[in-house]
């Protein structure tokens, strides 16, 4: 397809179709919405340090934020936690962290000129925009923005009368999750028919890269739990906006005696987890298969297991779809649908153990470089088993009844998300930055990042599971209300100072990611030696990815020192010599 | 090159039509759970829902037509419009049906109403915001038909759409007896 | 002024940057050397890093364990909370276990396979005889505390309710009121739209039940006696959270939730234990709005005698409603 277009500054930059330029706008805006998250993040922390104290921090705050004595307001407290998870659940870690790789790596990793359709995928991009400005604008509305939690439960999120977030700063919420998850919705349809149908000739599923399948299995769990959020979303809708007592029964708010019966709250527990417990696979598994593809290049040794990997990959997307109601043991659910909950939940760790066993594996005997990815690579696996560890305690239903809701599952939630999917995405920009812009990131600020990083984050979020076990409750304004956490206030100063300090140490980051697209060293075109077929393009990209013909391809993406083999790496493009085997 | 451009867009209309369904199943598992919790004032679905089963059934049948008229080369730009035309009449049988509603006391909110009426019109109208939709590709095949542009090895407009409108029929049949019977 | 400091700061910060990247770049090109291009040199120091940092971590993971041991909730006080704490020992520790051996298997291997220029890394792709034992090890693992769990679920969620006392609890925006059952130990109905300001609760008075129900705003219970919590909350989702007790549920307008269990400690018996500022608390644990950090009540444990004593001084719903205004 050399069909060279007249291009414009709007049509290479803006609506543009190629899906790497769709790649960077991804990332580029996942970027920006995690300064947003990360910031109100410090904000809400520096509150729970110092309760009832000012900040210079409350400076970036809407003035009626914060009280006469410039106190940040208890209500606008929680309102910094709903759209600091919202962001970095949805904006950072799913599109972010997807639309970036997904839309990145697939034609180039699976020899495609572009995704099936350029234009649906622009679509997505384009939606996401505009999912975006929708939501930040409610960070401005008189009211506020949403205020009761990322997961929005009703009543609290259905009535303005409760907190003022819930009125049009929770409409807006609804307005920009819906544009989100249709954007999401139609960059998954691309994922999966751009993978099943327009891989290269040689490419068989079984010589994907495991970053491919990953992806392949996190579209499919978008494409079946998001339309999800959507139908529980627009009940939510009726009920705010119509009248209907879908989620709402029997309330009295502010004096006021509502007209609503029959609803039910659980109801909206129920469609809500349905997609949300998929969703934090669709953010852990792209991270996964990221992780998999830098620690084996930068290893030199193949992903140790890959059919177990594959499988392992596919019973966590299977399994993921059973488990939802581990968020809801405390609702008064019938017993035993808690245990049966308790059962599957806890199933989920065989196959995520087999993951980390085959890491280690990997790990084994290997020729390690220490690239930056390389590092945020190990330090995923690290927050993986130390996040996924505690995932133990909490889908046990019986221990659920004093950890729920408590600083134990913030920190339980943080080390797997924020930790573990986070370093997989870091991992993805400084392997992929080099194809992405064709320069080098500098190698030392890039460590300086991870350790810095590394130790911050395990600083922030390790402390927290002994609040959780002390009985803190999350999403509390401060904790000096009840006497029983006066011996906590410590804690909290050391997890405030690691979070302000770790959010330091993310400029020399966003330093080292901006500067190098500019005035980094140009990159040549294999610069880590790695098999994948990304790597055969051309430094400066071009649309349709190859100048001539798509290479084909003839092994699998992880001949690294194999034996008999003249360099420690074979590109999948190199035929199989006289005599060889495949693996 | 559009052989393979049929398939993918096939497919990526498939999976999203399975995206769809995803949405309705959430509806419908909502309404199952609910209706199991009592209170629930059982209505009986309008006439008029009969004629919209009716008429997304025959356009889906004159699409079939289509198709066959189309491998042979002739013109369908008559055909497709009147399966928009139906397509038309299915959303003014959808809205007589909640008028017969709103007449037999069933609501979708306010003073005596019921969530299972709640629940009634917002399935129905889900299913019409998603039938807009398809009379939108409808109308799009329409003018292209005109144009001259759909011959018999090129028709990708119009079998996405008929696919997409076939689907619409199916899921109207499994609201509509899910509605009727459950 | 302030916020030019701010800037000024920032500023500084990314003028360093810079001059760290300039600098290295230099440095290489006197060097004739790829900048970016990871030498055996860096992956000793970052080897190195990974055996420190990851020492460190398990110094910082082994402190926190022994400095903040006493900050945690002291043993259950009931008889399920018990056996709760026995599968949380279990529990935590085997994940404790197999985190001091993967962690620092981790960054052992990370530390010993740094890569050096002449060596060759060993072309293992697959065993199937681990891949099978590292996956039936974990879940015969897994079947015994899924199996323990469900065990402890099962004593906590069914327990035997017939000689238990009936406490309602009823939460609202940002307050909880309790209802004892009085004598009959049977709870009057209600109804949200029978609630008034002299009928917080709406209780229906019609009920002969609700004649000799009791309303207070601290629960007080008597030791070794089982207690039936029953909740209704008035406008939003709280939850009521017992930590003491290991109790947690959700309070759900619309619909009544409940938990069964039975003190083990007084409240004087813990006061020795824990300081003579112990109380145990009832706290709201689910997002409710702008005080949901402030919504408490206290509970007492105490003896037959000192219950009956204080149960005295409360008016019954009918005398309530009767005299009060």
């Amino acid at each position: 397809m050399s069909d060279h277009h007249k291009e414009t500054f709007i049509t290479k930059y803006i609506f543009c179709q190629d899906h790497k330029m769709i790649a960077k706008q991804f990332l580029i805006t996942g970027m920006l919405m995690a300064v947003v998250g990360m910031l109100m993040s410090a904000i809400f922390r520096v509150q729970l340090a110092n309760p009832g104290e000012t900040s210079i921090l409350y400076n970036l705050l809407p003035g009626s934020w914060l009280n006469e004595a410039g106190v940040l307001n208890p209500d606008k407290y929680l309102a910094l936690v709903t759209m600091h998870g919202t962001i970095l659940v949805f904006w950072v870690l799913t599109a972010g962290l997807s639309g970036t790789f997904a839309n990145f790596l697939i034609p180039l990793q699976i020899g495609a000129r572009d995704m099936a359709s350029g234009f649906l995928n622009m679509l997505s991009y384009w939606f996401f925009f505009v999912a975006t400005v929708v939501l930040v604008s409610s960070i401005y509305v008189e009211s506020g923005p949403a205020s009761s939690g990322w997961t929005i439960y009703p009543p609290l999120s259905a009535l303005p009368q409760a907190i003022p977030g819930s009125g049009t700063g929770m409409t807006l919420w609804l307005v920009s999750i819906t544009l989100f998850v249709v954007g999401s919705l139609l960059g998954g349809l691309n994922y999966i028919v751009t993978i099943l149908n327009l891989r290269t000739k040689g490419m068989s599923m079984q010589r994907l890269p495991l970053t491919i399948w990953a992806i392949l299995f996190t579209a499919i769990l978008g494409v079946l739990s998001f339309p999800v959020l959507l139908s529980c979303g627009l009940l939510l809708i009726f009920d705010r906006s119509f009248g209907t007592s879908f989620y709402l029964s029997d309330i009295i708010i502010n004096g006021e005696m509502l007209h609503n019966t029959g609803g039910s709250p659980i109801l909206f527990e129920h469609l809500f987890w349905f997609l949300g417990h998929p969703e934090v696979y669709i953010i852990l598994l792209p991270a996964l298969g990221i992780v998999s593809e830098v620690i084996s290049v930068n290893s030199r040794k193949p992903i140790f297991g890959y059919k177990a990997m594959v499988g392992a990959l596919m019973l966590i997307a299977f399994l993921s779809f059973i488990v939802w109601g581990h968020h809801m043991f405390m609702t008064g659910m019938n017993p035993f649908l808690g245990s049966v909950f308790t059962f599957t939940t806890l199933l989920i760790a065989i196959p995520s153990a087999i993951k980390v066993f085959n890491y280690l594996a990997t790990l084994w005997r290997a020729n390690i470089r220490f690239t930056p990815a390389m590092l945020f690579a190990i330090g995923t696996v690290s927050a993986f088993i130390t996040g996924g560890l505690t995932g133990l305690i909490l889908g046990d239903s019986a221990l659920d009844i004093n950890v729920h809701d408590t600083y134990f599952v913030v920190g339980h939630f943080h080390i797997v998300m924020g930790l573990s999917a986070i370093y997989g995405m870091f991992a993805g920009v400084y392997h992929w930055f080099p194809k992405m812009y064709g320069r080098m990131m500098n190698k030392h600020l890039g460590y300086l990042h991870f350790w810095g990083t590394f130790i911050c984050a395990y600083g922030v979020f390790f402390p927290m599971h002994f609040l959780g076990l002390a009985g803190l409750p999350r999403r509390y304004y401060t904790n000096s209300a009840f006497p029983m956490f006066d011996g906590l206030s410590d804690i909290n100063s050391i997890i405030t100072f690691f979070a302000l300090a770790g959010a330091v140490v993310q400029t020399i980051f966003l330093f080292n990611f901006f500067y190098s697209i500019f005035k980094g060293t140009k990159a040549t075109q294999n610069p880590w030696k790695s098999n994948t077929l990304e790597w055969t393009t051309p430094i400066e990209r071009i649309h349709g990815n190859w100048p001539g013909e798509i290479p084909s391809v003839h092994r699998w993406p992880y001949d690294y020192s194999k034996p008999g083999a003249d360099e420690d790496f074979i590109p999948q493009t190199v035929p199989l010599k006289e005599g060889e085997k495949e693996h | 090159m559009s052989v393979i451009k049929n398939k993918t867009f096939k497919q990526l209309l498939w999976v999203g039509m399975g995206s769809i369904a995803m949405f309705f199943a959430g509806l419908t598992s909502a309404y199952i759970v609910r209706k199991a919790e009592g209170n629930w004032t059982d209505f009986i679905l309008p006439e008029w829902f009969w004629y919209s089963t009716l008429t997304i059934v025959l356009s889906s049948a004159l699409l079939f037509v289509v198709k066959y008229k189309i491998k042979k080369n002739q013109s369908v730009s008559a055909l497709l419009f009147s399966v928009f035309v139906l397509g038309l009449l299915f959303a003014y049988s959808q809205l007589n049906g909640w008028k017969e509603l709103v007449s037999q006391g069933v609501f979708l909110t306010g003073e005596g109403s019921n969530v299972a009426g709640s629940f009634l019109y917002v399935i129905t109208l889900s299913h019409l915001a998603h039938l807009i939709g398809g009379l939108v590709a409808l109308l799009i095949t329409v003018i292209n038909a005109m144009k001259g542009r759909y011959s018999a090895v090129n028709y990708l407009g119009v079998e996405l759409a008929s696919i997409y409108w076939h689907f619409l029929s199916v899921l109207w049949i499994y609201l509509f007896c899910f509605l009727k019977y459950l | 002024m302030t916020n030019i400091l701010i800037a000024l700061v920032a500023i500084l910060i990314i003028a360093t940057l810079v001059q760290i990247t300039r600098v290295s770049e230099l440095l290489s090109e006197l060097k004739n050397q790829d900048v970016n291009k990871v030498t055996d040199k860096d992956n000793k120091t970052q080897g190195v890093l990974m055996l420190v940092v990851g020492t460190g971590f398990m110094v910082f993971v082994l402190w926190q364990l022994v400095a903040w041991n006493h900050l945690l909730l002291p043993p259950a006080s009931s008889v399920h909370g018990a056996q709760i704490d026995s599968l949380m020992q279990v529990s935590m520790g085997l994940i404790l276990v197999l985190f001091f051996i993967l962690t620092p298997m981790l960054f052992f291997f990370a530390t010993k396979y740094r890569g050096r220029k002449n060596n060759t890394a060993y072309f293992f792709s697959h065993n199937n005889k681990l891949e099978v034992i590292w996956t039936v090890v974990p879940t015969i693992v897994l079947t015994g505390l899924i199996i323990y769990g469900l065990k402890t679920w099962d004593i906590t969620m069914n327990a035997d309710t017939t000689n238990a006392t009936v406490i309602e609890v009823y939460g609202k925006q940002f307050q909880w009121t309790a209802r004892m059952a009085g004598e009959d130990n049977l709870l009057g109905k209600s109804n949200y739209r029978g609630v008034t300001s002299k009928n917080a609760l709406g209780i229906d008075m019609e009920d002969e039940n609700a004649a000799d129900d009791k309303l207070a705003r601290e629960v007080h219970l008597v030791v070794n006696q089982p207690v039936l919590l029953k909740f209704r909350s008035q406008d939003v989702i709280h939850s009521a959270f017992l930590p003491h007790f290991r109790v947690q549920m959700n309070c759900v307008p619309g619909l009544s939730t409940k938990f069964a269990f039975t003190p083990t400690q007084t409240t004087t018996e813990m006061k020795e234990q824990e300081g003579q500022d112990f109380e145990y608390i009832l706290l709201c644990n689910k997002i409710c709005g702008a005080a949901h950090y402030n919504m408490q009540m206290k509970f007492v444990v105490e003896t037959q005698e000192e219950y009956d004593t204080w149960i005295a001084t409360k008016i019954t719903l009918k005398e309530k409603l009767l005299t009060q205004k």
